[in-house]
C-alpha cells in the first residue's frame, strides 16, 4: 500500500501531508482478517491524523464518496485506495460463503458460486448467448493480459480448454472464474481548478452512478444486471452519453465470471441485449476489435483483486486515456466506462465515464 | 519476474489466526412464520402487499418497492417453475461435495418470488428451465423448521 501511495502521489505532484486532504478506502473487515480494519489504514496512506473513512463497497464506490467529497468543497484534493491481500486468507471460501444469507441460503452447504452457475444457465437460456461464447471472453481477457505487465494470470488457451477445466457449478468451470491475486492500487482525485494546476493532461471524471438491487436471491431478475442498469442511466446522464456505443471508445468491465462481461457490455448498452456473446466470439471486443474491452486483461487475465478490482478498470481507462498504455494502447481513445459488480452473492455496482477531454 | 516470487506467505516470517466467528441468527418475524408453517402444516406463506401487487416468497416484513409494512400473510401453492438450475460441485469450505448437488431456483406459483432449493426424482440431463415442480415434504416428525423441511422439488 505504501509503495502504491507514494507512487500515485508522485504521479498526481501532490505531498500527502500537505495536500491531500481527505483519505478513502474500499475495504471488508473479513477480507482483511482484521475487526476494524479501518483503525490500520491511516499508516500506510500518509493519512495519520487526517479525515479518513472506509468505504464498505467496492474501489468505485469509495471514487463516487471521494467525488461527491470534493463537489462539497470542502476538499480540493483526496485519496482513494483498494487492495487484496488475498493470498493471506487461508479459507476464502469459507468466508465468501459467510456473505450467504445463513436462514435461507446457507442449507445446503453449496458454495456460493453455486449463484453464478443459476445466473450463467438462466443468462445463456435468456439470451441464446452459448457456452463457448463465453468461453472466448476468457480466451480475449487471458490473451490481452499477455500485454499488461501488472497482470497477474496471462496465458494463450482454446475455448475447449476453458470448457472442459474442472465443473464449479454447471455450466461454469474452473476457468470462467476469475484468479485471486494480491495488488493495490491508489488514486489521486482533485477538484476542476486543483487538476488543472496539477497536471497537463489530467483524466477527468464525467458521469458516476452506483446501486445496489435487492439481497435477497429468491427475488432477483435472474438473468439481467439490475444494479449496472441503473448506475448506468446516472452515469451517463451526467456525462451527457446519449448513444454509449458512438460516444464511448472502450470499456473495462467486471469479469469475474466469463458470462458477467458479456450481462455487464449489454446493461451498459454497449450492445442489444443478447448480442454481446456474438460479438466476443467475433472478435468485435478485442484489441484490435471495434469496441475493445478489457484491454487489461480484466479479472479473468489481471486477476480478482476483490475490492480493488474495480480500481484496476479505473487504473487502466486513465493509463488509456494517458496514452500511456505501453504495447497495448487503444488509438485515439478518448472516452472510456469502468463498471464494478462486487461478485457473488451480492448484487451492487457502480458505472464511472472518464475521459481525457473535460 | 513472478516466477521466482515467494507465493505462499506461509514461507514468510507470519503468524497464524483464527477469527472466530459463532453466531446465532435468527429468522426475524416474517421467516419465523414462514419456517413454522413449513414445520407445522407444510405450507408455504407468502406476504402480500395489495398496493404494489407483489406476493413476497419467501415472506417479509416490508415491501421492497413502497416499503409499507406487510401483515397480510396468505399460503401459496406448493408448485413452481424451474427459473434457473445448476449442478453444483463444491461445499462452503471449497471441498468437492460426496455428490453433485442440483439446485434450482424455483419460481412459486401464485408469487413473485421462490425458494432455491434441490431437485431430485430426475436425471440431472433432464433437467430443463421451465419444468413444473412440486415441494416433497419430509414426515412431520424430521421437520426442524428449516428450509430442509422440504426434502426436495421434484417433477410435478
Amino acid at each position: 500500500m505504501f509503495e502504491a501511495a507514494v507512487k500515485a502521489y508522485v504521479d498526481a505532484g501532490v505531498n500527502a501531508r500537505k495536500d491531500i486532504g481527505s483519505f478513502l478506502t474500499a475495504a471488508e473487515d473479513y477480507w482483511e482478517g482484521y475487526s476494524i480494519f479501518d483503525e490500520f489504514v491511516p499508516d500506510q496512506l500518509g493519512a495519520v491524523l487526517r479525515s479518513v473513512c472506509t468505504i464498505g463497497g467496492d474501489g468505485l464506490l469509495a471514487i463516487s464518496n471521494g467525488a461527491m467529497q470534493i463537489e462539497t468543497g470542502l476538499f480540493d484534493v483526496v485519496a482513494v485506495e483498494a487492495h487484496s491481500k488475498a493470498s493471506d486468507m487461508l479459507t476464502f471460501d469459507g468466508i465468501l460463503s459467510h456473505a450467504l444469507d445463513p436462514v435461507y441460503n446457507r442449507a445446503f452447504n453449496a458454495h456460493p458460486y453455486f449463484i453464478a452457475g443459476l445466473e450463467m444457465q438462466r443468462y445463456l437460456h435468456a439470451t441464446k448467448t452459448t457456452r463457448e461464447q463465453c468461453a472466448s471472453v476468457v480466451v480475449k481477457n487471458k490473451h490481452n493480459a499477455m500485454d499488461n505487465p501488472l497482470a497477474a494470470f496471462p496465458a494463450d488457451m482454446t475455448v475447449d480448454e476453458i470448457i472442459n477445466s474442472t465443473m464449479v457449478s454447471h455450466p461454469l468451470t474452473q476457468r470462467d472464474i476469475s484468479p485471486l491475486a494480491d495488488g493495490c492500487i491508489v488514486m489521486v482525485l482533485a477538484s476542476e481548478k486543483k487538476a488543472k494546476e496539477l497536471a497537463d493532461h489530467p483524466i477527468w471524471l464525467k458521469g458516476l452512478g452506483w446501486y445496489s438491487d435487492t439481497p435477497w436471491l429468491e427475488a432477483r431478475d435472474w438473468s439481467a444486471a439490475g444494479y449496472t442498469n441503473l448506475a448506468r442511466d446516472r452515469a451517463y446522464k451526467r456525462a451527457g452519453i446519449k448513444n454509449p456505443r458512438k460516444e464511448i471508445d472502450f470499456a473495462e468491465v467486471d469479469d469475474c465470471f466469463s458470462y458477467k462481461e458479456l450481462q455487464h457490455l449489454e446493461a451498459l448498452q454497449i450492445c442489444e441485449s443478447g448480442k454481446a456473446g456474438k460479438l466476443a466470439e467475433a472478435g468485435e471486443f478485442n484489441c484490435d476489435g471495434s469496441f475493445p474491452v478489457n484491454v487489461s486483461g480484466g479479472r479473468l487475465g489481471a486477476g480478482n483483486l476483490l475490492e480493488a478490482s474495480a480500481l484496476q478498470s479505473v487504473l487502466e481507462c486513465v493509463q488509456q486515456l494517458r496514452g500511456h498504455a505501453g504495447k497495448r494502447q487503444i488509438k485515439n481513445a478518448k472516452t472510456a466506462v469502468a463498471q464494478s459488480w462486487r461478485s457473488v452473492p451480492t448484487a451492487s455496482g457502480c458505472v464511472a465515464v472518464l475521459s481525457n477531454e473535460l | 519476474m513472478s516466477f521466482d516470487k515467494i507465493r505462499d506467505p506461509r514461507k514468510l516470517r507470519h503468524q497464524i489466526g483464527h477469527m472466530e466467528c459463532d453466531y446465532v441468527y435468527t429468522a426475524g418475524v416474517a421467516g419465523e412464520r414462514f419456517y413454522l408453517a413449513l414445520r407445522e402444516d407444510g405450507k408455504l406463506l407468502a406476504t402480500r402487499c395489495d398496493k404494489c401487487n407483489i406476493t413476497y416468497m419467501p415472506p417479509r416484513m416490508y415491501c421492497d418497492k413502497c416499503f409499507a409494512e406487510l401483515t397480510n400473510y396468505k399460503e401459496v401453492p406448493l408448485t413452481g417453475i424451474i427459473e434457473s438450475y445448476t449442478i453444483t460441485y463444491f461445499d462452503m469450505d471449497g471441498e468437492v461435495l460426496p455428490e453433485p448437488l442440483v439446485l434450482a431456483f424455483i419460481k412459486i406459483d401464485q408469487t413473485d418470488g421462490g425458494l432455491i432449493h434441490t431437485v431430485g426424482n430426475i436425471k440431472p440431463e433432464s433437467l430443463k428451465i421451465g419444468t413444473k415442480v412440486k415441494a416433497l415434504f419430509k414426515d412431520k416428525a424430521k421437520r426442524t423448521g428449516a428450509l430442509t423441511d422440504i426434502k426436495c422439488f421434484q417433477p410435478a
